[in-house]
């Protein structure tokens, strides 16, 4: 494990410490610490990915442990501008582990890079940033609609505790939750729409089975379009039917756990493309 | 000097006399200005909030002084001292800082953990401060009661949870939708809870009140106060459609919004939250209608559970803070101790500084012969010399926090060093004086 991996990983613990401490106490100064150790840690770990950039002269995103701390960082930064945005720091708490433990992950299967010449393309970068950062979205808003289920409960049941103290008002979270959706699935397709003109790029040349097994019948590439059209029905039923607060909560759910399907055991085990 | 406190607070006397013993009413400044004929008191500060009238003072004799502060107290207010002085209540030393931290944490007050106290508090010093009442003693207690109060208040969460039902209403409506002010508000029936409600509502700047009740005309002088709208009582549906807050209050006998009712709306409504503050007896709204998804409904024994739960817990949290506030008066004590070897030490200083004096006069016939160089170079040594022999003593003196240790060492300096007949010898006047010139700003300046 390298230096900055570990420092890494210490201001990801750090932060999530801060952040429990935080919700548990509400210290404005705990909180501030918390924040930036999070910020510090997003901007070390942007300069592991451009040092690793460098290194490999393409964006390290092949392989599952560079894919996994490019997801971290990423939601990492996602999370600091929800929470610089909505001045609202009681979301870290439920964010900042999963960072840690998918970095944890990703320091600890950490594999060496080669570059891959079809993967050197400005269309595969974009495809899988955007990917990655529509992905990122879905996870925050996976993690905020579940604590709008929690304080809804808690309003619904008269039984105001915990979460009532902590949390920001429902119509807070909604709004983020909406916010990380609409945010997520513009990314979720712009990834898509790059990724299929990647791909005519590459057919006619390429005899890499690989490239060869890419369509809409490959399970990685039929569950992502089935995780567009959830988030796209979320989008669609928030504002023309009004399925908002827990409803929206819960398709969120609904979606993040289709993109973790389709990027550990569809990824692994079902799919002939995508194996880079 | 001794800190020294009289007052009368909801402990200890009826509301009708904390009326009559209010110094808002004449005025804080005048109170203050009115104590400079009472100069047992050095310094003062009047604190008066709708629940207390308290006075905290420095003085050098406590029982003259609290004498004193008796006979201002039925003066400044006129109300005869028989009527007065078994409501009054007095503390002393450290005690008086124990009771200002609890008054300033909201300990002492009649809801435990209300905040407004805090602010009062600040105003009733910053009053002082500026009439020039407070010296070297209250200058310390109030700034530090602060920093006590703000480390009770954010480790206890003692003023946390709303402890009226008004103000429970008001924070669901915030958990719910977060900022009121864009939200629009319907108050159902135009009684006393009613308009209890809608006036909450109103200082929270809620954007819009309707108010509706079988009578419009009741409902038009309501809707008059609180800056409403009335709407008739036919149009209540319609209203259901676009408002956010409903207050219901009518005392009808048989429920006015049934749950279908709201199961319609909230369909047109495309699911947008509705909280429903039913604060009628019997209710006005079904029960059934809170199973619906976005629908909060909250009854008065809702609302009353919310507020007792609170109270509750900071009941709870109360021995955590006394417990806090014990040590930090430990710490006071300490620095307040440190302040009576004071005077001895002045003494101490101006005895050396006399035989100082003394022997420069002495010598003042070979010292003639210098130049006047060499003569304040000879000046300078000896003022040196004097204060580094009487740094550590006066040092170790100041760290001496048990009280009769501080006395017995005082009187030792006194007695080696024969300050007394010194001071006596001296024309400067006395030790207390001495303290007094020093530290002090007094009330009667």
């Amino acid at each position: 494990m390298t230096t900055i991996t570990i420092v890494l990983l210490l201001l990801y613990l750090a932060a999530g410490v801060s952040y429990g401490f935080f919700f548990a106490q509400r210290s404005e100064m705990v909180g501030r610490l918390a924040t930036l150790s999070l910020t510090a840690a997003a901007l070390i770990h942007t300069f592991a990915v451009g040092m690793r950039t460098v290194e490999v002269g393409q964006l390290p995103f092949v392989g599952t442990s560079a894919v996994i701390s490019a997801f971290v960082w990423l939601l990492a930064v996602a999370y600091l501008y929800t929470e610089v945005t909505t001045n609202e720091r009681a979301m870290g708490v439920f964010i900042v582990p999963l960072l840690l433990v998918l970095q944890a992950i990703s320091a600890l299967s950490n594999g060496t890079i080669e570059a891959t010449p079809i993967l050197d393309s400005h269309w595969f970068a974009l495809h899988v940033v955007s990917l990655l950062f529509a992905y990122a979205a879905f996870a925050l808003a996976c993690v905020v609609g579940i604590t709008y289920v929690l304080l809804f409960r808690e309003l619904k049941s008269k039984q105001l505790g915990f979460f009532a103290a902590r949390l920001p008002s429902l119509h807070v979270i909604d709004a983020m939750n909406g916010r990380a959706v609409g945010v997520g699935w513009l990314f979720l397709t712009v990834g898509l729409a790059v990724g299929t003109v990647w791909l005519f790029q590459l057919q006619p040349d390429i005899a890499d089975p690989r490239v060869r097994a890419m369509s809409f019948f490959d399970p990685k590439i039929s569950v992502v379009l089935l995780s567009w059209l959830v988030y796209s029905f979320e989008i669609y039923a928030r504002s023309a039917i009004g399925w908002s607060g827990k409803r929206a909560a819960w398709l969120s759910a609904l979606g993040f756990s289709i993109v973790l399907l389709n990027l550990v055991p569809v990824g692994y085990f079902l799919t002939d493309s995508h194996n880079f | 000097m001794d800190l020294l406190l009289l007052g009368v607070s909801h402990h200890t006397s009826p509301v009708s006399l904390r009326e009559r013993v209010d110094f808002s009413k004449r005025g804080v400044v005048e109170a203050l200005h009115e104590l400079e004929a009472y100069p047992s008191a050095t310094e003062a500060v009047v604190l008066t909030t709708c629940n207390r009238a308290e006075v905290y003072v420095a003085c050098a004799d406590k029982d003259v002084t609290r004498t004193d502060l008796s006979r201002f107290m039925s003066k400044f207010h006129g109300v005869p001292a028989a009527e007065l002085n078994p409501h009054l209540y007095s503390h002393s030393g450290a005690e008086v800082a124990r009771h200002l931290c609890r008054v300033t944490s909201g300990l002492d007050s009649l809801v435990v953990g209300e905040p407004q106290i805090f602010g009062q508090v600040k105003e009733a010093y910053a009053t002082a401060s500026v009439e020039r009442a407070t010296g070297i003693l209250l200058n310390k207690l109030f700034p530090w009661s602060f920093t006590v109060a703000k480390r009770v208040r954010t480790e206890t969460n003692l003023g946390e949870g709303a402890v009226s039902v008004s103000y429970a209403a008001i924070t669901l409506a915030k958990k719910i939708f977060g900022d009121l002010k864009n939200l629009s508000a319907l108050v159902v029936g135009a009684g006393e809870m009613a308009e209890l409600t809608a006036t909450h509502l109103q200082s929270h700047q809620v954007e819009r009140i309707a108010v509706t009740s079988r009578t419009l005309d009741r409902a038009t002088g309501l809707a008059q106060k609180v800056g409403g709208t009335a709407i008739d009582w036919t149009a209540l549906e319609d209203e259901l459609l676009q408002t956010d807050v409903v207050v219901t209050a009518t005392g009808s006998s048989s429920p006015i919004i049934t749950a279908r009712m709201i199961g319609h709306v909230m369909h047109a409504r495309r699911n947008r939250p509705l909280f429903i503050i039913d604060v009628g007896l019997p209710r006005d709204v079904d029960p059934a209608a809170a199973d619906l998804e976005q629908v909060f409904l909250y009854n008065m024994d809702d609302l009353e559970a919310i507020v007792s739960e609170n109270l509750a817990r900071r009941q709870e949290q109360t021995s955590r803070a006394e417990a806090m506030i014990s040590d930090a008066v430990r710490d006071f004590l300490a620095w307040l101790h440190s302040r009576g070897a004071l005077p001895t030490l002045v003494a101490l200083r101006r005895h050396f500084e006399v035989v100082r004096q003394s022997e420069l006069k002495r010598l003042e016939p070979k010292l003639s012969k210098l130049p006047q160089e060499a003569r304040d170079r000879v000046d300078e040594v000896t003022r040196l010399l004097i204060q580094k022999l009487l740094h550590t003593p006066t040092e170790q003196l100041k760290t001496i926090a048990d009280q009769v240790s501080a006395t017995h060492y005082a009187e030792a300096i006194t007695q080696v060093f024969l300050l007394d007949e010194a001071n006596d010898t001296s024309s400067s006047g006395s030790k207390a004086s001495a303290a007094r010139t020093e530290d002090k700003t007094p009330v009667t300046s």
